[in-house]
């Protein structure tokens, strides 16, 4: 992995997206590293100083393409104390500190892919959705899923390039069915599943399966895939704590 | 001036005005050393700053160190460690890695290199089980033969791992092919030849790993430290491994689940979630550098061009001054589509010149030249390398000759015109009949 670096961020940007998910845009106060799609970042939310020890962070995905590095995006969910704090702290013109990039999530092209992304868990596949384009050699399924339709947050940038990639199959679930026409925009109403994939997925014993999201998640797909036969090398799993 | 570290940095500043500045050259009493540390102030002021940090062991200088190295290389990664042996340790060790499969190096398998070096080149291939293959090298670059390269291959040669020698770039077009073909791995030695070029591209970003050194004779320095460089992610993974005491973890030094899943993985037989900072996934060692070391290293990589360009225009004119000499000496020169980043000017006394090489290196030394052999010569001569398994390809004949007949003087930036005056006056005494 490229020579980690720590870099001072402004957020530029918050977009709360309802459900306590948000997005946050990033400036670098110099040009991050190179990095490439699914990798991550640390971010801090205490000052750092450079002769001392980094402080308490948290990993998140970075969901903006590698191309970009002059802006980075993240999204997360608030879960616990320090997600909590991102919550009560972070403002548009805060200073953070990062550093990155870190993480081996990274998508090959060796075979068709598999992509089951929960919640924020799809900022692990934004990066590289974004850069996907008609020469990637393989067929890209997408099965994202959230709580609610409002909550596929990253639904659009999905669509966008399914218009133009049309390797790349989507499929969208979500938990609740809120407005009662989910189906009827092309959304299934359940849980993520691997069943309710499988005969979606034209060749699945030779694909390579990633997954992102919540750990109880992570759990059930890896279990279902393995017991559908899958070998678990072809099973990539973007587990944090 | 509005902090106590200020005023201590200030002072540090003054110090080196006071002790160190740049004094006037006397060739009755001072030595042209053969290499040797050059740097102003700034070394000074980036070293106490670091250690007053007192963090001690690596740190903000040297992240900074390796991204801005990796940089200038182009490449993703730059690890520091503690001397360019360590490095090529290090370097050499990760080919053996389990995480490389079927490529990965085994005892018993063959390395290319050559005889005429330093012996760190050669000795990780003995120390990790490896037989080392010798070829003999040109006169005048002292670089590998090509021909010898390709007369090596065997059916157990995996890799070649030469350095450049003295800055001069080896063939790399006969390399690469070779490398190409046969599906092997190169580890370039570089310790010698920090701003060498072959083809307009830099030495060290041709192999799978490159090594630097940054002892004080070398082209930049922090006393004790090296470098091992390559744009190949898992190659790093596993040399960052190899030189933080084999483990898993990636984490710097004061850092903690940096991976974001510390407590969360299984590895082997330990218990599930067994904290990932201890677990080990290579037989490795701990040649990390310290946060002062890298504190120099950057205010030395701040003036790295300039020494560079100070080299090639110390090399053009003692070519100049050493031209009238050449029916009894050898003089040095690049190979092929090379733009050397010289390390030291070598000289080869000719069998016909009248005089030994010990007949000149020490009317050299009494004259207050410094100069120094061209390191181990024939390494298989020496006591620790005469017994190991290994293979020569040809003979050795030139390696010899360096052995018997050559050496080498400075040419590093801290020689101006008036160590190049007395250099050129006492060798014309020399060559006049005068002896010591």
């Amino acid at each position: 992995m490229p020579v980690a670096q720590k870099i001072r961020c402004r957020v530029e940007r918050i977009i709360d997206h309802g459900g306590r998910v948000y997005s946050v845009d990033l400036t670098p106060e110099r040009r991050v590293p190179l990095f490439q799609p699914g990798q991550f970042l640390h971010l801090a939310l205490d000052a750092y100083d450079p002769s001392g020890f980094w402080p308490e962070s948290r990993v998140f995905s970075i969901a903006s393409a590698p191309s970009q590095r002059e802006r980075l995006r993240i999204t997360y969910s608030v879960q616990r104390r320090f997600t909590a704090r991102m919550e009560q702290e972070l403002a548009e013109g805060k200073s953070v500190w990062i550093k990155l990039p870190y993480g081996e999530f990274i998508i090959e092209a060796t075979s068709d892919v598999v992509m089951f992304a929960g919640g924020t868990g799809i900022s692990a596949f934004t990066a590289f959705l974004d850069g996907l384009t008609p020469a990637f050699p393989h067929v890209v399924y997408l099965a994202y899923g959230a709580r609610d339709g409002d909550l596929l947050i990253y639904r659009d940038l999905v669509q966008r390039r399914a218009a133009m990639v049309s390797q790349l199959k989507p499929f969208y679930f979500v938990e609740q069915d809120l407005d009662q026409e989910s189906t009827a925009r092309g959304v299934m109403v359940g849980r993520l599943s691997v069943a309710a994939m499988w005969q979606c997925i034209e060749n699945p014993m030779a694909a390579t399966y990633y997954i992102s999201g919540p750990p109880p998640m992570l759990r059930a797909i890896s279990r279902d895939l393995s017991e559908h036969g899958i070998h678990a090398s072809a099973i990539r799993t973007d587990a944090w704590e | 001036m509005n902090s106590t570290r200020d005023q201590i940095l200030q002072l540090v500043r003054k110090y080196y005005e006071e002790r160190h500045a740049i004094k006037t050259f006397d060739p009755s009493h001072d030595l042209v050393h053969y290499a040797g540390r050059v740097f102003d102030n700034e070394e000074l002021v980036n070293l106490v700053d670091a250690s007053l940090d007192f963090f001690l062991t690596a740190n903000r200088y040297a992240d900074q160190f390796e991204s801005d190295f990796a940089e200038y290389f182009g490449v993703s990664d730059a690890l520091l460690v503690n001397s360019g042996s360590s490095a090529n340790l290090v370097a050499l060790t990760a080919l053996t890695s389990p995480t490389l499969g079927g490529r990965r190096l085994k005892p018993g398998d063959e390395v290319i290199t050559v005889a005429a070096g330093f012996p760190s080149t050669v000795a990780p291939i003995v120390q990790n089980q490896l037989v080392p293959v010798f070829v003999d090298v040109n006169l005048g670059d002292y670089t590998a033969i090509p021909e010898r390269l390709a007369q090596a291959m065997g059916p157990k040669t995996r890799a070649i791992m030469m350095a450049h020698t003295l800055g001069v770039p080896f063939n790399l077009d006969a390399v690469m092919e070779l490398v190409r073909k046969h599906d092997l791995w190169l580890i370039e030695d570089n310790c010698d030849a920090l701003g060498s070029r072959y083809r307009g591209q830099l030495t060290g970003t041709f192999g799978h790993l490159a090594t630097v050194s940054f002892y004080p004779a070398h082209h930049i320095t922090m006393g004790e430290g090296g470098c091992v460089i390559t744009n190949d992610e898992t190659l790093a993974r596993v040399a960052r491994s190899i030189r933080d005491w084999g483990r898993d973890c990636y984490c710097a030094g004061g850092e903690s689940n940096t991976c974001g899943k510390r407590f969360g993985q299984q590895f082997g037989t330990l218990p599930f979630g067994y904290d990932h900072k201890y677990v080990y996934s290579h037989i490795g060692y701990n040649l990390k550098v310290t946060d002062m070391q890298a504190a120099v290293g950057c205010a030395q990589f701040a003036k790295l061009e300039r020494f560079i360009a100070q080299r090639k225009t110390n090399f053009q004119k003692l070519t100049a001054l050493m031209a009238p000499y050449q029916d009894r000496v050898t003089l040095p020169h690049a190979t092929e589509h090379s733009d050397p980043s010289w390390f030291g000017f070598v000289i080869g006394v000719r069998d016909s010149a009248g005089f030994t090489r010990n007949d000149l290196v020490r009317y050299l030394e009494a004259q207050r030249i410094e100069s120094r052999n061209l390191f181990a010569g024939n390494l298989l001569r020496h006591p620790a390398f005469e017994n190991i398994p290994h293979r020569v390809v040809g003979d050795l004949t030139n390696t010899d000759m360096i052995t018997n007949n050559t050496f080498f003087i400075g040419l590093y930036p801290g020689i101006g015109d008036a160590q190049l005056d007395s250099i050129q006056r006492v060798f014309a005494k020399f060559m006049q009949g005068e002896r010591a």
